[in-house]
């Protein structure tokens, strides 16, 4: 039997060791860069940074980025019903994360 | 293949108007997407739904769909009769229901009935794909896909191989899917919902752009003993009475394949919870395990159990009603 050498993927967890441009928030999202901008400007995404050239989104982003592409997508949300959805969801998964398991 | 009702997909009548067929979706979607819905089921009647609205709002695959007529039931088998849709032209061959990254599927997420019927939908192309033009270098599509883990590969970190079913693209347009294995080391103190990216494993670039890259959320598998939250992990401890009355030591299992022993103070209380400091998932501020306690209460099958309760009614003065009383 000979034995293979297996080469494992080594990966960066993105919530802790990633801070994306948003060129690359747009790319990973699939969503438009002008659409990433007025999410910042409603406050779905809070990047750091005077200005979008200079924008740094942390790994957090990505998820809400996700979240945010697939409501407009799916239910044809507007940007303050994307925003109010988000924060409703995040306070459910609190909620939920307290309950004790049946 | 089973005939599908998209009618009864959406609730709506065969003769519903366009907007009666949008209110219904919009409805649906919102309640199943599974954005929103963790309800198992919640995602697969999504792509339903999203299956039955792509082809009902869509006036030429409706008309075309209508001529099956409606003595078709739904799960019926069939068969589409030849040069069924002869004469109908449809200005899109997509399907507008899934996207990308849900439970590792990707676009064509269609039933074989809609597939016969409309073709299967092109996949997606995120942003600026579409066809390569000479001299255009990008870089290739960021995939998403969706895998599950061991509590205990968060502890404790962990090689795995997983397979990935990754939609693949042939020139003139048609999608099939290909099982793709990668070999992925599991980083120790990875949560749930976090997502590893493994760079230049995405789709392939365009001219001479770098390769996309592959976006791995991370979901834990089921687990009978413990519940996690973010960094911190909960574990259920039944005690008897005597033992949460008198306090005792028990030993608690860690995710981690360790036992810790943690001593029960006499007058433990259900439900206060004892933190077990930097037990939980590991990082450079490591989460807390914590355990909480409930009592068990043995049944009183045998005479000699049930004196046994008796002689607990004799030796306290105890109402645990005191606070109902009107």
């Amino acid at each position: 039997m000979t034995q293979t050498n297996i080469t494992w993927i080594e990966g960066a967890v993105v919530e802790n060791e990633v801070h994306m441009t948003i060129v690359e928030l747009s790319h990973a999202s699939r969503t438009p860069e002008d659409l990433i901008m007025t999410w910042v400007s409603e406050g779905v995404l809070s990047p750091a940074g005077s200005s979008p050239q200079n924008w740094r989104f942390s790994g957090d982003s990505l998820r809400r980025a996700k979240t945010a592409a697939h409501l407009t997508h799916d239910l044809e949300l507007n940007v303050p019903g994307v925003a109010l959805a988000l924060d409703l969801l995040d306070e459910i998964a609190q909620l939920r994360a307290r309950l004790p398991r049946d | 293949m089973k005939f599908r009702d998209y009618y009864e997909t959406l609730g709506v009548a065969r003769g519903a108007t366009e907007a009666e067929i949008k209110s219904a979706y919009r409805k649906m979607a919102r309640k199943f997407h599974p954005d929103v819905n963790k309800e198992p089921g919640a995602e697969e009647q999504f792509k339903q739904i999203g299956e039955a609205y792509a082809v009902l709002k869509d006036t030429e695959k409706r008309a075309a769909y209508d001529r099956f007529g409606e003595n078709w039931k739904n799960g019926q088998d069939f068969t589409p009769p030849p040069n069924w849709n002869e004469g109908f032209e449809y200005s899109d061959d997509g399907f507008g229901g899934g996207h990308p990254g849900y439970g590792g599927g990707f676009e064509g997420d269609q039933s074989e009935f809609f597939e016969s019927l409309f073709g299967r939908g092109k996949h997606r192309q995120g942003g600026r794909g579409g066809n390569p033009r000479q001299g255009m270098n990008f870089k290739g599509q960021d995939h998403h896909a969706k895998i599950l883990i061991d509590l205990a590969d968060a502890y404790n970190g962990a090689k795995r191989t997983i397979a990935l079913h990754m939609p693949v693209q042939d020139a003139s347009g048609h999608v099939s899917t290909q099982e793709r294995k990668l070999d992925v080391s599991i980083p120790k103190g990875i949560k749930a919902g976090q997502n590893l990216r493994l760079s230049g494993q995405g789709g392939p670039g365009v001219g001479e752009g770098p390769a996309g890259d592959l976006y791995l959320e991370i979901e834990f598998h089921p687990n009978a003993i413990y519940r996690v939250e973010g960094k911190d992990v909960f574990i259920d401890i039944p005690l008897a009475p005597w033992e949460a009355a008198l306090g005792t030591t028990v030993n608690v299992p860690t995710p981690a394949g360790s036992t810790l022993e943690l001593k029960i103070p006499a007058g433990t209380v259900a439900g206060r919870k004892m933190r077990l400091k930097g037990k939980g998932i590991p990082s450079s501020e490591p989460g807390d395990l914590y355990a909480v306690p409930s009592i068990a209460l043995p049944p009183a099958d045998t005479e000699s159990q049930k004196e046994a309760y008796q002689a607990f009614e004799k030796a306290f003065d105890f109402n645990p009603r005191t606070h109902l009383k009107g």
